[in-house]
């Protein structure tokens, strides 16, 4: 009977001193963000976050820094605008959807946009900053390409505006989400959103970082006549890179979305070919002239059948949702690895 | 040692068959030097050996193997590109040549009467509406109504109440040219679609990628047509450009052979930018050049404009397709690029020997 106490002491003890040990082996915050309750995730540092000037301050008025320079937000925004598609996508995450209180036409339109079916009744806005102030918003996120002239209109209206690049490399990816959860008051969701994306991008990456040999895969267009890839740091290139393939365009020294020619396609000498192009601007029809085309016979991908038309927007989104994108590549270049069709959507905030 | 001026003055004293033969022949010459050039150049390495082999073996000769790749490759991707380049510059020369002597105007060029921005419109309705994806030669159907539409439309202008009136049609052109303008500038500004607005933006920049033997057959015999008409009526251009009264008195149905003139040029023109797009200066800097070289003899200078045309666009599509392989740069800014400056320092070298038409 003592030996047991003793036995019950002795491994009371050693679990103590493990759990001791493993709660000081931390070394402060991690890298990755990891799950945590709900009641801690604002607890979690901000700092580095590229655009949040002091990370400690978790009041108003807060500070970031755009690309037109430094923006105070003087309280938490309940009246949104985001203009720009993937600046929307990114919002419909974060906040409620009534408090994104207008978009942009594309936005709406269910062949470009992946939130469509969630903005159908909103006021649309254009490139005219009126149709902006008649919304009166409290903040306004806008891309680069939205007109400086436009910005300066829009502060003098006293509307807070925040010009900001979405940039998919996966860091770029979380710091767009944490920087707009920041802006909109809504630190604790974007934890928690991050993490999802996070674990969705770890779950592709896991499988596919491990693979010795990699496919080379081109995402290739068509529009009229003209062939298009997507060579290093464009949209597609990130998501052939997140599904584990090799992005041929980039490999034959192609930068951005570019022209090229059939001959072009033939010296890259893809094993795969992606079409990320809407199904109304023919791309079956491009799809099936790939095959129809003798000169392309001896191209790997041609030759072995590996032309898949894909979902356009989720290739070429800046927003998370490209994610959706890695993992519908991933199923088609690691079938065994990914038998079942990735989860259809992303959470949405309460 | 003779100086480039004097060789050109010698050139321009000789007679017609002689400035012909001479002319043709080197500019002959340069269409097949540059075309063979461009045949061995693209992203595929194809050693010219091997295209020698190809070419050959077309003709019946038994030569050592090849890649059945390499074969396609020269037959059906860069040779009709060649070929449908060659035309679109042949075009796009003789039309500029013809209207700079029907317009008496050195600056005048194809454009002038709506053929391009018909055109323009044409291929612009084709991308918004989805149908180039949809259907092969859509595209340059489209773009071939448009022109003709556009070019038709002002010479309708130029006849109501049945007086011609080249200054009508000039005024006329303009305005067509401004109201296309305006409706391709609105179908932009309305259309939501980023890569069909990229698509349009790349069409007006002009450029040869995917030209086929289809695109060589569609545009081909329009443009062989209307150049040989062209090529017939150079001497009555000659007489038009004396004033109407002198052609009419040596013989000329003034009427007639201008318009016969304006629609074949319109033809060569639309069919040209149905197959390539916008592609700028070729019909303004080409002929204008070779004038200030051979003097404003149409029957030496529209032939000359052809092949010239031919070269120009030939030798930039071949560096506009390898400059940055496996990428492709448009044909139609390189064009502009080159031509240009080109033309500037042509302008500024030659100010006093520039002919007033």
């Amino acid at each position: 009977m003592l030996k047991s106490r003793m036995q019950i002491l002795t491994l009371g003890i050693v679990l103590a001193v493990g759990v001791l040990v493993a709660a000081c082996s931390g070394d402060g915050p991690p890298s990755v963000p990891v799950r945590e309750q709900p009641d801690q995730l604002a607890e979690r540092s901000l700092a580095g976050v590229r655009g949040i000037v002091d990370p400690n301050n978790s009041g108003w008025p807060r500070s970031v820094e755009g690309l037109n320079g430094m923006v105070s937000i003087p309280a938490k925004p309940e009246r949104i605008i985001t203009a720009s598609i993937g600046h929307d996508e990114i919002t419909l995450a974060l906040v409620p959807n009534e408090r994104l209180v207008a978009v942009g036409e594309v936005t709406k339109i269910l062949t470009y946009s992946n939130v469509s079916d969630l903005v159908q009744d909103k006021a649309v806005i254009t490139r005219d900053p009126e149709t902006i102030i008649a919304e009166a918003p409290d903040v306004v996120v806008t891309s680069p390409f939205y007109p400086a002239e436009g910005i300066d209109a829009l502060e003098r209206a006293g509307i807070a505006v925040i010009q900001t690049e979405l940039i998919q490399t996966p860091e770029s990816r979380i710091n767009a989400i944490l920087l707009m959860g920041y802006i909109f008051g809504e630190e604790e969701r974007a934890w928690e959103f991050a993490d999802e994306i996070q674990a969705r991008f770890d779950a592709l990456v896991s499988v596919t970082a491990a693979k010795e040999s990699k496919p080379r895969v081109l995402a290739l267009t068509q529009y009229s006549d003209t062939l298009w890839v997507a060579g290093a740091d464009s949209t597609e290139g990130g998501v052939i890179d997140a599904a584990g393939g090799i992005n041929a365009a980039a490999e034959a020294g192609i930068q951005g979305n570019q022209t090229t020619s059939l001959e072009g396609v033939i010296a890259m000498a893809p094993d795969v070919i992606v079409i990320a192009q809407p199904i109304e601007f023919g791309a079956e029809e491009f799809r099936q002239s790939l095959f129809d085309n003798q000169a392309l016979a001896e191209v790997p991908a041609i030759k072995n059948g590996a032309v898949h038309v894909v979902e356009s927007k989720h290739f070429t989104t800046l927003s998370f949702w490209n994610i959706r994108g890695a993992e519908d590549l991933a199923r088609i270049l690691w079938p065994d690895d990914f038998p079942d069709p990735p989860v259809a959507t992303f959470s949405l905030a309460e | 040692m003779f100086t480039a001026v004097q060789v050109m003055r010698g050139y321009r004293q000789l007679g017609v068959s002689a400035r012909l033969t001479i002319g043709m022949s080197i500019l002959a010459a340069l269409v097949l030097v540059v075309g063979l050039i461009s045949l061995t150049l693209g992203p595929v390495d194809i050693p010219a050996s091997h295209i020698a082999w190809i070419a050959l073996s077309s003709i019946g000769f038994d030569v050592p193997e090849f890649g059945r790749t390499e074969q396609l490759v020269i037959d059906q991707i860069r040779l009709p590109r060649i070929v449908v380049g060659a035309a679109v510059g042949m075009a796009l020369g003789v039309a500029g040549a013809t209207m700079q002597g029907l317009f008496r105007n050195p600056m005048a060029d194809p454009g002038i009467i709506g053929v391009s921005a018909g055109g323009a419109l044409g291929a612009v309705v084709a991308i918004a509406s989805g149908l180039t994806g949809l259907f092969f030669l859509a595209l340059p159907v489209f773009a071939f109504v448009g022109a003709m539409g556009a070019a038709l439309l002002v010479y309708g202008i130029a006849v109501v109440g049945g007086h011609f009136s080249m200054a009508t049609l000039l005024l006329a052109g303009v305005a067509v040219n401004a109201f296309l303008g305006a409706i391709v500038s609105a179908i932009i500004i309305v259309l939501p679609d980023n890569a069909a607005l990229r698509e349009i933006l790349f069409w007006l920049a002009g450029g040869l990628d995917s030209r086929s033997w289809e695109h060589v057959r569609t545009a081909g015999p329009l443009i062989l047509g209307s150049t040989v008409l062209l090529l017939l009526l150079a001497r009555d251009l000659n007489l038009l450009m004396l004033g109407d009264d002198e052609a009419r008195s040596m013989g000329v149905r003034v009427g007639a052979t201008r318009v016969a003139m304006l629609l074949a040029a319109s033809l060569a023109t639309g069919a040209a930018v149905a197959v390539s797009g916008t592609i700028a200066f070729v019909g303004l800097v080409v002929p204008h050049t070779l004038r200030l070289m051979l003097g404003p003899d149409n029957r030496v200078l529209i032939p000359m404009s052809a092949l010239g045309g031919a070269v120009f666009v030939i030798l930039a599509d071949t560096v506009a397709r390898t400059i940055i392989q496996p990428a492709e740069f448009r044909v139609g800014i390189l064009t502009a690029f080159v031509g240009a400056p080109f033309f500037i320092l042509l302008l500024i070298k030659n100010k006093r020997q520039v002919y007033s038409l």
